[in-house]
């Protein structure tokens, strides 16, 4: 499934580039995320615990970061699996500077399911990526307060 | 009709529209299935399923599983190695025939592929020690679509074979070149038959029992061909066939998914062995999409030589399979059968097929109600509607003027099929009639006027029944049948077809009934034992009535002639007749009924000359050649213009399956038929996004019709005696769907036709025929 | 297909119901959407307490204009209760059209609320109805308006350990004229689009209009702006026309198997214009 979309930071491309990066804020913002520690560089590993209504579940989980170029853009790889199935996301993340000071965070990229979820979760896919989407910057529009 | 004893007429009761017997049971949810065996220490088996489509297996961690509670045991590919693969039936010159574990070694090729297999004392604890079975593996890339595993560069899915090329198939009829060349018009599409899955209510099931002491495996399954899978799973345990038992209890639905051998059959039996246990496992409805045989998965592309007149010269054809990643057991025979059927009910005597089956990471298609001959006549009946378009001609005329004649009957095609009889103008001309066709076009234009979508589809199709002759069918096309009469009278049946469904039990009862002159209540038919029925077929292309009644038929025959002899020992006459029941001597009119004859056959005090004692008849009958039904379907269908929603006004149906024996049954046949066909034409469909995922998995996604969703049917028939059996019975378990497809989309293009809408693949989306209305408008 | 293992209790008593939950059990309604869950393993509760039994929970009541319907009451009844068949006939017309009759047997309005699944039918006729939910936990019971419920797919405000405990709708102002239009999955029979219309007439105008909304998004909603292009003007074809293009406007619409994001907002156009004119029809 193809996902785009935008969000705005009120902080500067070179602040949000720095916070995306950083395992700390990365664990407050990744919605769910319980643990993370990085395991190389630019590489980390995490416990999500998904609950959305009754549904709920706990995936391992990997992000990576490539592509860097900072304060512009990077690519954003994050795979999770677990017993309802595995989820894997590859984005491009573009940060531009807006009118207030802030940036404008866009991404497009593709999301893969596999197992349970993808079988019984098709019509859920779309509006669930966008929730975990919007509460990750949410949350990450906290931590640069 | 009627057969007269002393003065008392006896119905016949064939033709009779007789309720079937063994419904009873199925509404009062008193059958037996497999889910309702349970055997003394009976244990549970959950299957461990790879959720990639592709990936290599690293490694399976199974201890935490084997601690769990209840759990007796825990089983992976390296386990079991030493089965023999899962069976392909079929065979091809040059087919590619990967080796097709029970349980995946070293690599996953589907999603759905079994990983390993929990045994515990009950399914929740099995269940629970599946979750824990951690299998580490390396995602591969998949492929999921058959024209893009063809393509260069795409990811292989068994190594081996890079270019994903399972097989290929030619054929050549006539002198198609010269047909073309001769061509005024040539009208070519990209026709498409989707993946579909077949949806049984009732999913697969095994209960194995192994006794050690006797070397004997009793095999419980939900299957179509009892005793092929006896055969088969022997040959992977290395058993003695006639140490393996395979029971089928009631089955709720096949539809050909259960026309097959699976991994978890041979499994079964296996894990009994190991276990020294009973073991059951019954298909979640979940594994039933994904493990499951699938049907159709075509991409068909047409070409149609013509005439200006309308007459056709020759059709080209290349079939694009879509196979899955392993054969199943009749996987690459499937789409020949689109082939022989090709011309449809049509004379061109000038083909071409080539067929490439493609492999993919999905789960194997194989036989679904009308296996290839769905895909075959969906293709011709679009064809020639767009030849239609073409040159102008009405549809129903551009049929008439291409159909085979009466007076051309055997008719030979281009294909290699001998027709065996046929009247193709009645059903279509009645079908008209019955729509008021004239004015139905008349309203049409009506319509057109005020703004509203209305389309009336034709399809007149043929097909291939009563599969097959034996050269002709994997594993031979002949069945049995044994006829017993008890010491008391009653008569036990015994069919090697094994129906599950489709009302043989009344069918054969009123053949029976008919021959013997009893009452149908005296008939048992008993199937599904391999221990208590000799070797058998099975049901499946539509050939239960046509041969397995014929074998009964027979088997009758050489009982009534027995009877008579002994009659004629307790009358003391040499002049005697059997009929209504009795023997009756011509003489003096005295008369033996059939208990009475029947005890002296088998208390033996007097033997007539040369004749042994008891009354029991085994016959396996072969039959010369299929047989051909055939029809015509009429849909009148509405669109909504502003949402593309297609509604049904309309369906009629006129088939002719030769002989009707019970016309009840056949309507409920046709009418299951016309459902899973309308469900194609509209709403099913497997998708498989690019990753090998299957998206429609559930009952949420995938759109199997419901009552609700159906049209009122008007069901019409014409008889045409079938020549190839003595009943004169074609076969009509396909019929409906193979008819359906086409009807249902001719009428929908019919309706967008000012818009220029030549062809729309199914399913008929609302979505799909919203922006046809968009860009139309 | 089976679930993990869970403790079950059925308490016949609210109070008893509360102090569960408030241990952390999870309440079971009618099952229809939890039990399959559970079933797939996508759902593991480790406790679950049943309300069936629980009396106070299943009761329709009017009380002044208001009609006061308890959690546990089925679709069935919704559907076929003689109140609301006067005086809300919207709410009935909606409970009909849910699932087949076996799930309108079992399923409940506190259930279908609670689970607040974006594809669900009652939560358009709620927002249309300006319908309040009384939520209770062991501490507090508090009321809030279906608008402010609805937040996400599958999440509503409910806090742990609150339950739905009724949910109130208005009796009818004599003369509304009400309709509910739905697009049909074909295989889950949920809605790919749903629209819940009431409107008023006074003088030859409409003077009252409320659109709900379910299905295009990921929560149901009022569609204000269609309502406020409508109110005021007869109601004729072309207000209708205007009003019904704008339900889905500024909806980030979800895609599925089924429809597409533009397809969905555009049935949600043409559905709203059906039901508009069908309740303006209805209307007196
Ligand atoms: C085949 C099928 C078709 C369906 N079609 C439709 C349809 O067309 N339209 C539609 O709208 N719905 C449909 N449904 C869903 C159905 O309406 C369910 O009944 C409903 O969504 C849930 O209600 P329930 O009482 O069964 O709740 P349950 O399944 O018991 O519970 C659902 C969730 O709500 C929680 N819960 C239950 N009661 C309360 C409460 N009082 N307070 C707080 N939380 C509570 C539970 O803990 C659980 O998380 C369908 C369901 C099925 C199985």
């Amino acid at each position: 499934m193809k996902i785009s979309g935008s969000h705005m930071l009120a902080v500067p491309p070179e602040r949000a580039y720095q916070m995306m990066q950083d395992p700390d804020i990365l664990a407050r913002a990744v919605p769910g995320c319980e643990a993370l520690e990085k395991t190389d560089e630019n590489e980390y590993r995490m416990k999500m615990k998904m609950v959305l209504a009754s549904l709920s579940g706990v995936f391992d989980g990997k992000i990576r970061i490539a592509d860097l170029n900072p304060p512009s853009s990077f690519r954003l790889i994050v795979e999770g699996s677990g017993r309802p199935g595995f989820i894997k996301g590859d984005g491009l993340l573009h940060l531009a500077a807006n009118a207030n000071g802030g940036t404008e965070v866009s991404y497009h990229g593709d999301v893969q399911v596999g197992g349970t979820i993808a079988a019984v979760g098709q019509r859920l896919l779309d509006g669930t990526a966008k929730i975990l989407i919007r509460k990750f910057f949410e949350r990450l529009a906290a931590c640069a307060n | 009709m009627a057969t007269t004893i002393a003065g008392v007429e006896k119905e016949k009761l064939v033709g009779k529209r007789l309720r079937r017997r063994e419904d009873p049971r199925l509404i009062t949810g008193t059958a037996t299935y497999v889910d309702d065996i349970h055997l003394e220490d009976m244990q549970y088996a959950a299957i461990v399923r790879s959720p990639h489509a592709a990936a290599r297996i690293l490694s399976i961690e199974i201890a935490a599983a084997q601690n769990s509670p209840g759990v007796i045991a825990v089983f992976t590919g390296k386990d079991t190695e030493k089965v023999g693969g899962v069976p392909c039936g079929a065979s091809l010159p040059g087919l590619r025939v990967p080796h097709h574990n029970v349980l995946a070694v070293g690599r996953v090729y589907f999603v759905g592929h079994p990983v390993a297999v929990v045994v515990a004392k009950d399914r929740y604890m099995a269940q629970d020690a599946a979750d824990l079975v951690e299998v580490n593996y390396e995602p591969l890339p998949a492929v999921a679509d058959p024209e893009k595993a063809l393509a260069p560069g795409a990811a292989p899915v068994h190594p081996e074979w890079p270019d994903n090329v399972a097989f290929t198939f030619h054929q050549d009829g006539g002198d198609v070149d010269k047909a073309f060349a001769e061509a005024d018009v040539v009208v070519k599409q990209r026709i498409t038959s989707q993946r579909l899955i077949p949806m049984a209510m009732e999913t697969r099931g095994v209960v194995a029992e192994w006794h050690g002491a006797d070397r004997q495996l009793n095999l419980y399954t939900s299957t179509q061909i009892p005793h092929l899978v006896r055969t088969l799973v022997a040959t992977m345990l290395g058993l003695d066939e006639n140490r393996v038992r395979v029971i089928t209890p009631e089955v709720g639905g096949g539809f050909g998914s259960k026309l097959n051998v699976y991994a978890e059959e041979a499994l079964m039996g296996w894990i009994a062995q190991k276990i020294q246990k009973p073991v059951k496992w019954i298909e979640t409805r979940r594994e039933n999409f994904l493990c499951t045989i699938h049907g159709r998965g075509h991409v068909d592309y047409y070409e149609l030589a013509a005439k200006r007149d309308g007459t056709i010269l020759g059709i080209k054809l290349k079939i694009i399979q879509d196979v899955g990643a392993y054969h199943q057991l009749l996987t690459p025979a499937i789409p020949t059968l689109s082939v022989l059927m090709m011309p449809g009910i049509y004379k061109t005597q000038n083909i071409r097929a080539d067929i490439v089956g493609a492999f993919t990471n999905c789960m194997p298609t194989d036989a679904y109600r009308g296996a290839g001959r769905p895909e075959a006549t969906h293709g011709i009946e679009r064809m020639v509607d767009i030849l239609a378009d073409e040159l102008q001609i009405d549809p129903a005329e551009i049929r008439l003027k291409n159909f085979v004649a009466n007076d051309q009957f055997p008719f030979h095609t281009a294909t290699g099929l001998m027709y065996d009889s046929g009247n193709y103008a009645a059903p279509l001309k009645k079908a008209l009639d019955l729509v008021d066709y004239g004015k139905l076009r008349q309203e049409q234009a009506d319509a057109r006027k005020q703004g509203k979508w209305i389309g009336i589809g034709i399809s007149t199709y043929g097909e291939i029944c009563a599969i097959g002759p034996s050269p002709a069918t994997p594993a031979g096309g002949w069945e049995s049948a044994t006829v017993k009469i008890e010491p008391s009278g009653k008569v036990t049946i015994m069919t090697g077809a094994c129906p599950h469904g489709q009302g043989e039990e009344t069918t054969f009862a009123q053949i029976a009934a008919d021959e013997l002159g009893i009452s149908v209540d005296d008939v048992l038919v008993v199937r599904g034992d391999t221990s208590i029925v000799q070797y058998g077929i099975g049901t499946f292309g539509s050939r239960g009535t046509a041969i397995g009644g014929t074998a009964v038929y027979f088997a009758l025959q050489d009982l009534k002639e027995k009877i008579k002899k002994f009659g004629a020992v307790l009358l003391e006459s040499d002049d005697v007749t059997f009929s209504g029941g009795n023997v009756v001597c011509n003489k003096t009119g005295q008369s033996k009924s059939l208990p009475e004859v029947a005890a002296s056959a088998y208390r033996a005090m007097k033997l007539p000359p040369n004749t042994e004692p008891g009354l029991v008849s085994t016959r396996f009958w072969e039959p010369p050649n299929f047989t051909f039904p055939f029809g015509t379907h009429i849909v009148v269908s509405e669109i909504d213009g502003q949402t593309g929603e297609v509604k049904i006004r309309r369906y009629v149906a006129v088939d002719d399956c030769g002989n009707r024996i019970n016309p009840l049954i056949i309507d409920g046949q046709v009418h299951g038929g016309i459902a899973q066909g309308i469900g194609q034409a509209l709403w099913e469909q497997a998708v498989y996004d690019d990753n090998g995922q299957l998206l429609s998995g559930e009952l949420t996604d995938y759109a199997v019709p419901r009552a609700h969703m159906m049209p009122w049917i008007e069901s019409e028939h014409t008889t045409t005696p079938s020549p190839v059996n003595p009943l004169g019975v074609k076969g009509v378990g396909e019929a409906g769907t193979i008819g359906c497809s086409p009807a249902v989309v001719n009428s929908v293009v019919d309706a967008l036709s000012p818009l220029g809408v030549r062809h729309i693949d199914m399913p008929l989306t609302p979505e799909k025929i919203w922006h046809i209305l968009s860009k139309g408008a | 297909m089976v679930p993990q293992k869970f403790e079950y209790a059925a308490p016949d008593s609210l109070k008893s119901v509360l102090q569960l939950l408030d241990a952390g059990a999870k309440p079971l309604a009618g099952g229809m959407s939890l039990i399959p869950m559970m079933k797939l393993r996508l759902a593991a509760p480790e406790q679950l307490v049943d309300l069936q039994k629980v009396k106070e929970l299943s009761y329709i009541r009017e009380s002044g204009n208001a009609i006061h319907i308890g959690a546990m009451t089925t679709h069935y009844e919704v559907e076929t209760f003689p109140v609301l068949l006067r005086k809300c006939p919207l709410l009935a017309e909606t409970a009909a059209e849910i699932g087949d009759l076996q799930v309108r047997n079992r399923g409940t309005i506190g259930g279908s609320v609670a689970h607040a699944d974006p594809s669900a039918d009652y939560p358009a006729a709620l927002q249309a109805l300006e319908a309040k939910l009384v939520l209770i936990g062991a501490q507090k019971e508090r009321t809030v308006s279906a608008a402010e419920f609805f937040v996400d797919a599958f999440t509503t405000v409910l806090e742990p350990g609150e339950i739905v405990r009724e949910v109130i709708v208005p009796a009818e102002e004599l003369g509304t004229g009400t309709r509910y239009e739905k697009v049909v999955q074909p295989a889950s029979g949920f809605a790919i689009v749903g629209v819940a219309v009431r409107v008023r007439r006074s003088a030859g105008k409409i003077s009252f209009v409320r659109v709900g909304i379910t299905g295009l998004s990921n929560h149901s909603y009022r569609a204000t702006s269609a309502e406020a292009t409508l109110a005021g003007t007869t109601g004729a074809a072309a207000d209708v026309q205007n009003a019904a293009a704008l339900v889905a406007e500024g909806i980030d619409a979800n895609s599925d198997l089924h429809a597409s994001a533009n397809y969905r907002k555009h049935l949600a156009s043409v559905h709203a214009a059906r039901a508009i004119t069908t309740a303006i029809s209805r209307a007196s």
